[in-house]
């Protein structure tokens, strides 16, 4: 059906006036030729001409076709014959003839005026549902590679963000660097001193094995926990991408705190905790919440070692708040931040301090938000600040 | 004065190290008493025997430099062998001057330690027993009468009976017989011995650590 609809079945240009006076020619033919075995007249032949004319050249050739086939049959057919007078007795008769073809003529191009128009708009209707349907698809096409390109856009910012992470949990550990060398160092001097306490008692006259076995069990200790130290730095320094588990938060407290200890001792700052015993867990990466928990612990006594004239306390408290989520508030009494540094804080490569990249409050924030929480931070100049954030916890809203 | 045993006080944070170094010197049949802190070692209390100090340099609360203060402060004389992670120089030189035994790094080998403890305990010995003479001679020399004293003084500072009797606006005989008194109660074998015996008594109270109170 399309393709009769979207091929022409009109004539163009003079060839339809020669398909008008062709056809009139070839019914006056016809009609002389059948006149003399059927009688006068055969008007159906003129007829058929100009509705065949009108059908396929149009309405001009179809009016050509009318006048023709009013002078043939005029000329051959009309008495008297082979003239173009009329007798007054058959003018009804033929002004009838001409009435018929025009009205034919009328009727034909009118129906197929209305036909071609009909077809041009199916037509039109076809090429623009096709131009849309390119359109759409083209347009389908580019959101598809958009988002492909989107989705790259965010892996890369991803991978950027961990990377950014991991350089700036490496500095941090820079500066805990005397604090680890202890952490490890005390087990490992346990070790030696047990050990050779040990091998003292077994080189005895009389080897005493209970003393020499406790000896060895601290040994065994001591070794132990100086792995643990090391496995625990390990974890903070490598290269692993980001993996969501259930985190539970009070465990990476005060395994961070450990860390952090020496650290705080030497500025004589006592730590506390305060942790909600039926925390939540949470999930998330926890390797990125402790990065951000030894972070903020690190700022806390940074805040204070200048402190004189109050005992300096870093209090870490959890609680659960609204529905499910866990909140993490670390409390110092430090110098605080004043209200031209506060709406800093956050910014990248802001920092107030002379070492220091000014990347931890910045890095902190965006893993606290990529966990779907909230970080801030609260402070009276002099007095001391809290830095709280909150995580979802689990079965609370995901993000 | 009967000698107790003699201990070795070791303090350190650190459990597994605490029971490691005394577990090692008991093992050569010393006795060994443990603290966690300095402030526990200050507060409790201690036997009045030869003894030495097994300390951390670096501790939270009161560090090992902190205690070697106040123990010298309190005129609490106890050898101290400091043990560090990682003695910095300043800080040696420190412990050092202000008395410090031994400055060991940890980890401490085994024998280092034992040497140390025993060196400080046998020094810790000499000292005491230094102590006890001083005070004994003090005692003696405190027994003196005032006159006596005075006679004393000038004997050493090298003085005649004859310039004595005149500074002090007495007899000769007097002064001899004052003279015989001090001989005797300080059991100066010589005028020498007297001079000697006196001369350290001096030092002593002049020195920066003066004998224990009179209770030691």
């Amino acid at each position: 059906m399309s393709t009769v609809l979207t091929t022409s079945t009109r004539l163009r240009g003079p060839a339809r006036y020669g398909l008008a006076i062709a056809l009139v020619s070839a019914a006056l033919i016809l009609s002389l030729v059948l006149r003399v075995p059927f009688g006068n007249p055969f008007w159906f032949f003129f007829s058929v001409a100009v509705i065949v004319t009108t059908w396929f050249a149009g309405r001009g050739p179809g009016w050509v076709a009318v006048g023709l086939s009013t002078l043939a049959a005029l000329y051959y057919f009309i008495p008297p014959v082979n003239s173009f007078a009329v007798k007054p007795a058959d003018v009804p008769f033929f002004l009838s003839f001409v009435a018929c073809e025009a009205v034919a003529n009328w009727l034909i191009s009118w129906q197929k005026n209305a036909e071609d128009a009909l077809r041009r708009a199916r037509d039109e209707l076809e090429v623009r549902v096709g131009e849309r349907t390119v359109e759409l698809k083209n347009a389908n096409d580019a959101l598809v590679k958009q988002m492909a390109e989107q989705r790259r856009t965010e892996e890369a910012l991803q991978r950027t963000r961990t990377e950014l992470a991991r350089v700036v949990r490496i500095t941090t550990i820079g500066e805990l660097t005397a604090s680890i060398a202890h952490e490890v160092n005390q087990p490992l001097a346990a070790v030696v001193a047990n050990a050779d306490a040990c091998v003292a008692w077994l080189g005895l006259e009389w080897p005493n094995l209970v003393e020499a076995r406790a000896a060895a069990e601290r040994t065994i200790q001591g070794a132990t926990r100086a792995s643990e130290v090391i496995i625990r730095i390990r974890s903070l320094i490598n290269k692993a991408a980001p993996e969501r588990a259930q985190v539970q938060l009070n465990g990476v407290i005060e395994e961070t705190v450990t860390l952090a200890d020496r650290q705080a001792s030497r500025n004589n700052i006592s730590i506390a905790l305060e942790l909600e015993p039926d925390l939540p867990h949470v999930p998330g990466d926890k390797i990125q919440l402790q990065q951000v928990i030894l972070n903020l612990i690190m700022n806390g006594i940074e805040s204070m070692t200048g402190v004189t004239g109050r005992s300096r306390l870093l209090l870490i408290r959890t609680s659960v708040v609204g529905d499910g989520e866990v909140c993490v508030s670390i409390k110092d009494n430090g110098i605080g931040v004043s209200d031209e540094v506060m709406p800093r804080l956050f910014e990248p490569f802001f920092t107030t301090r002379s070492q220091g990249i000014g990347m931890g409050l910045a890095i902190s924030r965006s893993i606290v938000e990529a966990h779907g929480g909230r970080l801030w931070a609260e402070s009276t100049v002099n007095q001391g600040s809290v830095f709280q954030f909150t995580l979802p916890g689990e079965g609370g809203p995901n993000p | 004065m009967k000698e107790l045993e003699p201990v070795v006080f070791v303090i350190d944070d650190e459990a597994l190290i605490r029971d490691g170094i005394q577990s090692l010197i008991r093992s050569i049949g010393l006795r060994a008493e443990t603290f966690a802190s300095a402030r526990d070692f200050m507060a409790a209390k201690r036997p009045d025997a030869p003894a030495c100090l097994v300390l951390d340099v670096r501790m939270p609360g009161l560090s090992g430099l902190d205690l070697q203060r106040q123990l010298s402060d309190a005129h609490i004389h106890i050898p101290i062998i400091f043990i560090t992670g990682h003695g910095d120089i300043p800080m040696t030189v420190r412990a050092m001057k202000d008395g410090a035994m031994e400055f060991l790094t940890k980890p401490v080998r085994g024998q280092d330690l034992l040497d140390a403890v025993q060196k400080a305990i046998a020094y810790d010995r000499g000292l005491r027993k230094e102590r006890a003479e001083l005070m004994e001679m003090r005692n003696r020399f405190n027994s003196l009468t005032p006159r006596e004293t005075e006679v004393l003084k000038l004997v050493v500072a090298g003085l005649l009976n004859k310039q004595i009797a005149d500074e002090l606006g007495m007899s000769e005989l007097t002064v001899k017989t004052h003279r015989a008194h001090v001989m005797e109660k300080t059991k100066a074998e010589s005028l020498a011995h007297l001079v000697r015996m006196a001369e350290r008594i001096r030092n002593a109270s002049a020195s920066k650590y003066p004998s224990p109170p009179k209770a030691g």
